[in-house]
């Protein structure tokens, strides 16, 4: 063969070649990669102090198999015992043989002992992971996580999957529940305010659910992989109306249903919720239609803060008899209204309160301050939250 | 060799040449006693009119011996005379049959050629719901007229060429002079008249030749079954090209942009037009991607399914005793077998063969855990998109494989090279001086109107700039 | 093929050059110069803007880069002059393509792929540099509707997420913030050298060169834009954020029906980016091209052997990419500026005229 033939035939040697290598590599299929068939896709994790130091409980996805008539999504809990997260996941895999994948983790549940210290040790490891979704649901449960996750839901299959019901958005719109996520809560603790929420789950079990077969729909887990308890297992209900509020990632209290309402409609989230205030001495419940809010801080001077909550309304409930005129209209009375106003004024106080004693800037003023005078914050960042003094203002309006 | 004059002598010669024994002679004599001898090929001569028209009107005749007096007896309108034997021996081939006689040095050829030809009927491959329902057939002079029906003008011109040293295939070049490039026109006529190769028995021969890349994996010649579109490709400035044997005729340059483009565009809104373009593109990138992403995706990014979805395939392919690639190119490799095999097979057998296809071969090894329900899906999903560009399923099936290979080997990212690698040699690539991608690589603002995009025909008074025609206008006046 | 339209020259510097700073860069930034990200991101552009205006100025004289330089100081130094860009613009690649792996390593796969998953663009680099620069053209044509779908897909999923009060106040990170932010950029923006390999093959047109830098400004606007989204989403937390832009749009509420549909924009971007990762392998090509001539396989044994080199490189710097960024874009960074602004901008005053056309 000349030179030049040689030259002329490089371009389908090299055809071949890459031809052979892409078949090579396609029929070994190996790259040190991990397919659908070797993963274990955790839908929710849990963390908990441990002696060790973590313990992580990963809700993993079972599939069920071609047989579309069982629905549902079947789960297993495994938890773990490491010195560090990374340790408790690597033990997870020890234990299953599977990969935990945790792209598609849409909850992490912290155990109450965990967040007593700083939270974000408990969640290096998510933040760090390239492959984490940082917009994972992220909430507080009273108890331990692993009990959390590792329960039986009476309202799904998983545990977590009911849990996120909980953070719908047609929930936060309802002002029940404030939500967030892993990288909401992280950007709140590494920004100039160092405060942040969460949702506090509370379990409490649905009576006369025992269950008749036992386990969680996954067969629980058991043996070695501990999680989920046997036979006989309660089914269980969760609320998160309180949010759990941080400074500095420690939980440093707890706001109550209602002052979680006074905080949703600060943010201007409420569409659907409810609250009750008085008619004289009877009670009512109206619905929220419509609601805008803020804070504004006032620097002449003396630091003020400025909560405003503006409501639209309309009587959802009466909790006496009622004649049909006053069925068929959803008016609020000026009486009521005005009752309404000094119940949302009372929320809002009482959520102010609760942040001034733990000095959590959960209204988020030292942001507001250092986004308008970088000079003022400097001046003010030590003891804004001790100096500012609070002005309420809350407006309920109704249909006209 | 030329003729001699002595009749027994030629025919000797020319019976040297054609030796064949379908090559029949029929020897007769004048009532002037002149001895004539017709050379025929038995089976392509249509002795009938051999019969009536030379025959029977020089078995009276009194006049001179000469090719000129006798050829005037003759009552066929197609006749010549040539002393070349190698000559008359191709015309005999051809089904002229040669008229031989005593003491003359030219032969006369009579044009009594037997055509069996098929009733022009619509293409199967190209069926128009609205429009015109001609197609092609096997004929150059029926397809021919075809297309002079549709171009009644002068500057239609069609060049015959003689293509395949055994087969001596006519060629008909067809262009708008004046309109088609002349060096389009030139390029084509050198490059068929160079070509070297003892028979051609369909067009698809001559796009080897004709084109620049012919290892290419890609289309770089035009081809359609139906006169409307050949005339309307002609009228663009393009040459076309009919070729004796072959239904399917050639247009070049082509554009890849063409095969989007289907003639019933032209004859409805143009909104719908643009829908059904997009469509197609949408189409064939589903079946050319959609099984390489589905693979992708499982072996690689679980992420780019939905959760729910990842769990539901997660659930089927849980008992599958193959990898998820492997799975995919059994399928693909099923799907191939069948497609091939339903097109060759006979029609009632081909309707048996899409119920095992279809119902045995799938429910049952779904059933049997072989393969899983999605992969199905995917392939059956891939399969339609498909055949929403007709002439463009070679090349298409061939990149689904390419595409599948290469996400079961190096994932989604191989996918995007191998996009990269195809756009860049999309880019590079001309035909008879046009880019293929035109106009959207390089950009060609007017030609983007007739698209994936259909204007209204009022806004499209030029011809195509990428083909590159001096006449420009098409629209004088809206 | 043989020249490109000023169209095609628009369509780089408008949609194709602005898509290699929105990987790694927002992040860096973001460490540099905090909430001012975009303040640096604009210096440059305007820097880089004022540039390209220059070097398309150059393009009047309708010589190449060599021509240019040889008609001023004769064919050694011109070669020599050449080829040191030349040299630049491979060292200038490195980062890229690094960048490009991580990139690749990170966001296409679940689990961390090994060197070889990232293999396959060496070939790739390979057969589109051994194209003649000119057919970046019609790839130009090509990839400015792509990059621009993919970049405003991306902005209209992340637009909506953003808290653009995260950028106040205005120049919180202080001078040293915005020198450090500005200097250590330098390494990302070297579209004006990749501009001087494409003198000479296109023709200048009345008002190119303001076209050109309006176009390369409205492509930085854009990536302006990103970044301020890109801080308004991640604020404190926008230095962890690597391949910023596959990060942004993630967090738009419709995907819990559809799926990660956005990344279908991120894919397009990928691809626009493999291209703009070759373009500095292939301009450095080009300075061997001018110098020693278009001989028969020197450019497929240049790309070859550069597309080897990378892959070595690459392997080599597997792990270190953290080093190579400290050295190429902190601790040489003045590199940078000599190479993409001061030389280009210092061509201005090459001869106008051919020596030879001269009376």
């Amino acid at each position: 063969m000349t030179a030049r033939n040689f030259i002329k035939t490089i371009p389908m040697k090299l055809y071949l070649i890459l031809l052979a290598i892409v078949l090579f590599s396609f029929f070994s299929n190996d790259f040190g990669l991990v397919d659908i068939q070797k993963t274990a896709i955790i839908l929710a994790a849990g963390i908990d102090k441990s002696e060790k130091g973590f313990t992580l409980t990963a809700q993993i996805a079972v599939p069920k198999g071609s047989d579309r008539a069982q629905g549902g999504t079947s789960s297993v809990e495994i938890s773990a015992e490491g010195e560090t997260v990374s340790d408790c996941v690597s033990l997870i895999f020890g234990k299953t043989g599977w990969v935990p994948k945790l792209v598609f983790c849409d909850l992490i549940v912290l155990g109450e002992d965990a967040v007593k210290e700083d939270t974000v040790s408990y969640l290096n490891y998510f933040l760090r992971n390239e492959y984490m979704p940082d917009n994972c649901l992220l909430a507080v449960c009273e108890g331990k996580a692993e009990e959390l996750i590792s329960s039986k839901s009476a309202i799904d299959d998983a545990s977590s999957l009911a849990i996120e019901k909980l953070f719908s958005d047609a929930a936060e719109k309802s002002g029940k529940v404030m939500t967030n996520t892993l990288k909401d809560f992280a950007i709140g603790y590494y920004g100039v305010s160092e405060s942040s929420y969460l949702p506090f789950i509370r379990m409490t079990p649905q009576k006369g659910s025992q269950q008749a077969e036992g386990g969680s729909s996954g067969g629980g887990s058991g043996g070695s992989a501990g999680g989920s308890s046997g036979g006989g297992e309660e089914e269980q209900i969760y609320s998160a109306e309180e949010t759990a509020i941080f400074l500095k990632g420690k939980m440093v209290g707890l706001l109550s249903a209602e002052q979680t309402l006074a905080l949703s409609l600060l943010e201007g989230n409420v569409y659907a919720g409810t609250f009750t205030a008085k008619d004289g001495e009877r009670p009512v419940t109206l619905t929220v239609l419509r609601n805008e809010g803020g804070v504004s801080l006032g620097m002449k001077g003396a630091p003020k803060a400025k909560l405003t909550v503006s409501v639209m309304a309309r009587l959802c409930c009466r909790g006496t008899t009622a004649p049909i005129e006053d069925i068929s209209s959803d008016a609020v009375s000026p009486e009521i209204l005005e009752s309404a106003k000094e119940v949302l004024t009372g929320y809002l106080n009482g959520l102010w309160e609760v942040c001034k004693q733990t000095k959590c800037d959960l209204l988020e003023l030292k942001k507001s301050l250092y986004r308008s005078s970088l000079k003022k914050y400097g001046e003010w960042k030590d003891y804004l939250l001790d100096a500012v003094t609070p002005e309420i203002v809350a407006e309920v309006n109704t249909l006209k | 060799m030329k003729i001699t004059g002595t009749l027994r002598k030629d025919l000797a010669a020319l019976k040297k040449i054609l030796p064949a024994e379908d090559i029949l002679t029929f020897d007769f004599e004048s009532e002037a006693g002149l001895a004539f001898t017709a050379v025929f090929a038995d089976p392509i001569t249509d002795k009938e009119l051999l019969g009536e028209q030379v025959i029977r009107p020089l078995l009276r005749y009194e006049g001179a011996p000469t090719a000129e007096e006798v050829g005037k007896k003759l009552t066929s309108p197609e006749k010549r005379t040539e002393t070349d034997l190698a000559k008359l021996s191709e015309e005999v081939l051809a089904g002229n049959p040669v008229l031989l006689f005593e003491g003359m040095d030219e032969a006369i050829i009579v044009g009594t050629k037997k055509v069996f030809v098929r009733a022009v009927a619509e293409p199967s491959t190209d069926v128009a719901v609205k429009g015109p329902r001609e197609g092609f057939i096997e004929d150059v002079k029926i397809n021919t007229s075809l297309v002079r029906r549709r171009l009644k003008t002068p500057e239609l011109k069609i060049e015959f060429l003689n293509v395949g040293r055994r087969s001596k295939t006519y060629v008909a070049v067809c262009y708008l002079d004046g309109t088609s490039v002349q060096k389009t026109v030139d390029d084509i006529k050198k490059k068929l008249q160079e070509i070297d190769i003892d028979i051609i028995p369909d067009s698809s021969y001559l796009t080897h030749f004709l084109s620049s890349r012919p290892y290419s994996l890609l289309k770089q010649i035009g081809t359609t079954e139906k006169p409307d579109i050949f005339c309307a490709k002609i009228a663009e400035g393009r040459v076309g090209i009919l070729v004796d044997g072959s239904p399917i005729a050639l247009t070049a340059p082509y554009l890849l942009v063409e095969d989007f483009q289907s003639s019933e565009d032209y004859f409805v809104p143009p909104y719908r037009a643009t829908f059904t373009r997009i469509l197609r593109l949408l189409s064939l990138l589903v079946a050319i991607y959609l099984p390489a992403f589905y693979i992708a995706a499982q072996l690689f990014k679980l992420q780019l399914f939905p959760i729910k979805l990842l769990l539901t395939i997660s659930g089927s392919i849980r008992d599958i005793p193959f990898s998820p690639s492997l799975e995919m190119l059994l399928v693909l490799f099923v799907l191939e077998v069948l497609n091939e095999a339903s097109i060759r097979m006979p029609k009632y057998v081909g309707m048996a063969l899409s119920v095992v296809g279809a119902l045995v071969l799938g429910e049952t090894a779904v059933s049997a855990g072989f393969v899983s329900t999605p992969a199905i899906i995917i392939i059956a999903f891939s399969g339609i998109g498909l055949y929403a560009v007709p002439n463009l399923i070679e090349q298409t099936s061939v990149l689904r494989l390419i595409m599948l290979l290469v996400a079961g080997s190096v994932g989604t990212y191989g996918i995007i090279l191998v996009t990269a690698f195809l756009l860049l040699y999309l880019v590079t690539a001309e035909n008879f001086g046009a880019p293929v991608l035109a106009p959207f690589s390089p950009v060609v603002g007017k030609d983007l109107k007739d698209s994936l995009i259909k204007y209204n025909l009022g806004s499209l008074p030029t011809r195509p700039q990428t083909i590159g025609s001096k006449n420009k206008r098409r629209l004088k006046h809206e | 093929m043989n020249k490109l339209s000023a169209r095609q020259i628009y369509f780089f510097l408008a949609f194709v050059a602005p898509v290699g700073k929105l990987v790694v860069l927002p992040a860096r930034l973001a460490e540099y110069a905090g909430n001012d990200l975009w303040i640096p991101a604009a210096v440059q552009f305007l820097l880089q803007a004022a540039i390209v205006f220059c070097v398309l100025l150059l393009a009047k004289r309708n010589m190449s880069l060599f021509e240019l330089l040889e008609n001023t100081f004769g064919k050694a130094v011109a070669g020599i002059a050449v080829l040191l860009f030349g040299l630049f613009l491979l060292y200038a690649g490195l980062l890229p393509i690094l960048e490009q792996k991580l990139f690749v390593q990170g966001v296409f796969y679940d689990t961390l792929p090994s060197l070889l998953a990232f293999t396959p663009f060496f070939l790739f680099a390979a057969y589109l540099c051994s194209k003649p620069l000119s057919s970046y053209g019609r790839v130009f044509d090509l990839l400015a509707p792509i990059a621009a779908a993919g970049l405003a897909g991306v902005l209209l999923f992340s637009a909506a997420n953003a808290d653009y009060g995260a950028v106040l106040p205005v120049g919180a990170s202080g001078a040293e913030g915005l020198l450090r932010g500005t200097a250590y950029s330098f390494s990302w923006f070297f579209d004006s050298v990749l501009l001087l390999f494409f003198l000479g093959k296109f023709e200048y047109k009345k008002g190119m060169a303001w076209k050109g830098a309006l176009c390369y400004l409205g492509g930085g606007a854009a990536v302006v834009f990103f970044l301020i989204v890109f801080y308004g989403i991640f604020e404190g937390t926008a230095i962890n954020q690597l391949f910023a832009f596959t990060k942004t749009s993630k967090y738009f509420s419709g995907f819990t029906v559809l799926g990660r549909v956005d990344y279908l924009f991120i894919f397009a971007l990928s691809l626009v980016m493999a291209f703009y990762c070759a373009l500095p392998l292939s301009g450095a090509i080009e300075s061997c091209v001018q110098v020693f001539g278009r001989r028969k396989y020197l450019p497929t044994l240049l790309a070859v052997g550069i597309g080897v080199l990378y892959f070595v490189f690459t392997w080599l710097f597997d792990y270190r990419f953290g080093d190579v960024m400290s050295a190429v874009s902190q601790k040489a960074f003045w590199v940078f500026p000599v190479f993409t602004v001061l030389l280009p901008a210092l061509c201005l005053l090459l001869k106008r005229r051919r020596s030879h056309d001269r009376p």
